[in-house]
C-alpha cells in the first residue's frame, strides 16, 4: 500500500516533468518554424495545456516532499504534542479544501465532456481532455492529503516533514525561491 | 456588514489559518470560499474550477517552469568556481579586495538566475571558503552574500518578477528591463559600502593574492565566457524581439544546458534532477497563484477592492506617505512571508489603490521586488538567511545581524528610486517606447 501510493505520486511528477520538458520543446520548435515561415498558430494553447498539466499533475509528489510553503513561524517552536495536534488540524482543513477542489474538477469536467464543450482556439479538441490534467492531479492531491492525515493520526511524523529537513540537512536550497 | 468590516473578517481567519500551518495557497483559496459563499450571492464551486485552470492553464505563466529550471541547471554546472577564478585577479587593488566577488558573483550570477535563494547559495558555495581560506572577514563575507543573493530577483530574469507581472497583468518583458538600472545601483551601494568599510578597518582586509601579469588577468578571465555568454544571448533575445520573454525563457534552458554540456556537468542525472527541482518548485508557485486567483475573483465579487482603495483615499495620504505606509506595511509582512505569497496575497487588493494614486505598475513591481529582498533578510523568516545557516552552521539571527549595514543599503536603493523614478522607467521606455 504504502509502496504503490508513493508510486503514484512519483509518476505523476514525471509525468509533470515531462509536460515541463514539452513547453520547452514546443518553445524551441514553434520560434524555429517561424523563421522558416511556417505557421505556427496554435502552439500558444499547446503551451497553455502543458503548463497546467505541468503543475497540477505534480501537486501530490510536490506536497509530499514538502515544497509546498507553510508559515512555520508557530510551528517550529512548539513542543512535540502540540505541534502533533496542529499538524492534524491543518491536514484536516486541507482535507476539506481538496475534497472540495477534486470534487469540483471531476463535476465540471463531467459537464463539459457531456455538453462537447470544445476549445476555441486555433487547436479545436474537446476541452476535457486538456482538463482531466486537473481532475487527476486533484484527485491525487487529495489522496496525498488524507494519506498523510492517516499517517499522523496514527502517530506518526508527515512525510513533508521529514522530507524537507533531510533536504536541508543536504545543503539543498534550491526549492526555496 | 459593511465591506471595510468583511475585509477585516477575512484577513483575521486567513491570519489564523497561516499561523495555523494551513499551506498558503490553500488558506488563500480557502479565504476566497468562505468570501465568495457567505457575502456574494455567487456559488462558489464553479468559479473555484474556473481561476484554478484558467490561471494555470496560461501560456504566460509558461515562463516560470523554464526560468526555474534554468538556475536548476546552472546550479549544478561549475559556473561560481570559473566566475570566482575570472573575477578575483582584478579586484586585487581595490579597497576590500575579494570581498567583491560576492557582490560582482551575485549581480552576474543574478542575470541568468532568477532566484534570490538559488543564487546566494550558488555563489557562496565557492566564495565564502575561498575568503575564509585567504582570512577575510566572516561577519562582512556573511552579511555580504546574504544581501547580495537577493540581487538574483531583481535582475531579470526574475521569478519574482513573472509572478509580480501575471498578478498586476503587466508586460514581463518591461519590468524585466526596468530591473536593471536598480540593480546596477544596489550593486554600487553595496560595492561603495566595502570600500568604505575596508578603508575604515584595514587590518581586516588580509594581503593581496600574489601580483599577476595583464595577460595572466585576461587569461583568466577566459572564465567568465561562458556565462557572459548566456547573459548576452538571452538579454540578444528578448531586445531583439526574435522572441517573446515566454519564449525567451526557453533559449535561456538551451544556453544552460549547452553550458552544462560544454563543462561536462550535464549528466543524465543531473539532467533529471533539475528537471525534478523545476517542476516542483513551479507547481509549489502555481498553486499558490491558482489560490490567489480564486481569491482575487471573490475579491472582485464583493468590491472590498474598491472599498478599501476609497476608505484609504480618505486619509487623504499624499502618494508619498501612501508608498511609506507600503513600505513599512511590506517589511513586516516579509519578516513572517516569502516573496511570492507577499505579492499574490496583496496584489488584489493593493495593485488598484497604487493605480489610483497615480503611480506606475511597472515601477512599483520594482519597488515591491526590492521590498521582497528586504524580506529575504530579515528575521525570523528569510530564505538567504536559512540558506547561510545551512551552508555555515551559524544561527540565522546572527547572520541577519551582519548584513544589518547591507539592509541599510536596500533601503537608501528603494529611497532612490521612489525619488527618482525615472531610474526604473528609462530603459524599458527608451528600448520599447513609452507605455500607453
Amino acid at each position: 500500500m504504502r509502496k504503490s501510493l508513493d508510486f503514484l505520486y512519483d509518476a505523476a511528477g514525471y509525468l509533470a516533468a515531462f509536460f515541463i520538458f514539452a513547453i520547452f520543446a514546443v518553445m524551441i520548435g514553434s520560434t524555429a518554424m517561424r523563421e522558416f515561415g511556417l505557421r505556427t498558430g496554435g502552439t500558444d494553447d499547446l503551451v497553455a495545456w502543458f503548463c497546467a498539466a505541468g503543475s497540477f499533475l505534480a501537486m501530490a509528489h510536490t506536497f509530499r516532499r514538502g515544497d509546498f510553503v507553510r508559515v512555520g513561524l508557530l510551528l517550529e517552536h512548539l513542543g512535540e504534542r502540540a505541534r502533533h495536534r496542529f499538524e492534524m488540524l491543518s491536514l484536516s482543513v486541507a482535507a476539506v479544501f481538496v475534497g472540495f477542489l477534486a470534487f469540483w474538477a471531476g463535476r465540471f469536467v463531467l459537464d463539459s465532456w457531456k455538453f462537447n464543450d470544445m476549445a476555441n482556439g486555433l487547436i479545436v479538441i474537446p476541452l476535457w481532455i486538456p482538463q482531466m490534467s486537473f481532475v487527476v492531479g486533484a484527485f491525487l492531491l487529495f489522496v496525498a492529503v488524507l494519506d498523510e492525515l492517516v499517517t499522523v493520526a496514527r502517530g506518526g511524523r508527515p512525510g513533508y516533514v521529514i522530507a524537507t529537513e533531510e533536504r536541508h540537512a543536504r545543503g539543498d536550497f534550491n526549492e526555496d525561491v | 456588514m459593511e465591506l471595510v468590516e468583511i475585509a477585516g473578517l477575512l484577513l483575521l481567519i486567513m491570519m489564523l489559518l497561516l499561523a495555523g500551518g494551513v499551506w498558503i495557497g490553500m488558506t488563500l483559496a480557502i479565504v476566497g470560499w468562505i468570501g465568495m459563499a457567505f457575502f456574494t450571492g455567487t456559488p462558489p464551486g464553479k468559479n473555484l474550477f474556473t481561476a484554478f485552470w484558467g490561471s494555470n492553464a496560461s501560456w504566460a505563466l509558461a515562463a516560470l517552469p523554464m526560468f526555474v529550471w534554468m538556475g536548476e541547471i546552472l546550479f549544478r554546472t561549475k559556473l561560481s568556481e570559473e566566475m570566482f577564478e575570472g573575477l578575483s585577479p582584478w579586484l586585487n587593488k581595490v579597497p576590500g579586495r575579494l570581498m567583491h566577488t560576492t557582490i560582482l558573483g551575485c549581480g552576474i550570477f543574478g542575470s541568468v538566475s532568477g532566484s534570490s535563494a538559488a543564487t546566494c547559495a550558488t555563489i557562496s558555495k565557492v566564495a565564502l571558503p575561498e575568503l575564509m581560506k585567504r582570512g577575510y572577514d566572516e561577519k562582512m563575507a556573511l552579511g555580504a552574500l546574504a544581501t547580495a543573493g537577493t540581487l538574483g530577483i531583481l535582475i531579470p530574469p526574475s521569478i519574482t518578477m513573472v509572478v509580480y507581472a501575471v498578478a498586476a497583468d503587466a508586460s514581463i518583458i518591461r519590468i524585466f528591463l526596468a530591473g536593471f538600472i536598480p540593480g546596477f545601483i544596489l550593486m554600487a551601494l553595496f560595492s561603495g559600502y566595502i570600500m568604505w568599510w575596508a578603508w575604515r578597518h584595514p587590518e581586516l582586509t588580509p594581503r593581496p593574492d600574489p601580483p599577476t601579469t595583464f595577460m595572466q588577468k585576461v587569461k583568466a578571465s577566459g572564465n567568465l565566457i561562458p556565462c557572459t555568454l548566456l547573459i548576452l544571448f538571452i538579454v540578444w533575445v528578448l531586445v531583439a524581439g526574435w522572441a517573446t520573454a515566454t519564449e525567451c525563457a526557453a533559449y535561456g534552458v538551451l544556453g544552460s544546458l549547452a553550458i552544462a554540456w560544454w563543462s561536462g556537468s550535464l549528466t543524465w542525472r543531473n539532467f533529471l534532477d533539475s528537471l525534478m527541482g523545476a517542476t516542483r518548485v513551479s507547481c509549489m508557485i502555481m498553486f499558490i497563484l491558482a489560490g490567489a486567483s480564486f481569491l482575487s475573483m471573490t475579491m472582485a465579487f464583493t468590491g472590498i477592492p474598491r472599498a478599501l482603495a476609497e476608505w484609504v483615499a480618505s486619509f487623504a495620504l499624499s502618494p508619498m506617505a501612501l508608498i511609506g505606509v507600503l513600505a513599512v506595511l511590506y517589511i513586516i509582512l516579509g519578516t513572517a512571508l516569502d516573496g511570492i505569497s507577499m505579492i499574490v496575497l496583496t496584489a488584489a487588493v493593493v495593485l488598484p489603490m497604487i493605480q489610483k494614486a497615480g503611480f506606475d505598475l511597472i515601477w512599483f513591481g520594482i519597488f515591491i521586488v526590492l521590498l521582497v529582498e528586504i524580506a529575504e533578510v530579515t528575521p525570523p523568516v528569510g530564505f538567504n538567511l536559512f540558506v547561510l545557516q545551512n551552508m555555515t552552521g551559524k544561527d540565522s539571527n546572527y547572520i541577519a545581524k551582519c548584513a544589518l549595514p547591507f539592509f541599510g543599503c536596500l533601503v537608501v536603493g528603494i529611497a532612490i528610486i521612489t525619488v527618482f523614478p525615472i531610474t526604473v522607467t528609462w530603459l524599458p521606455d527608451y528600448l520599447m517606447g513609452k507605455s500607453k
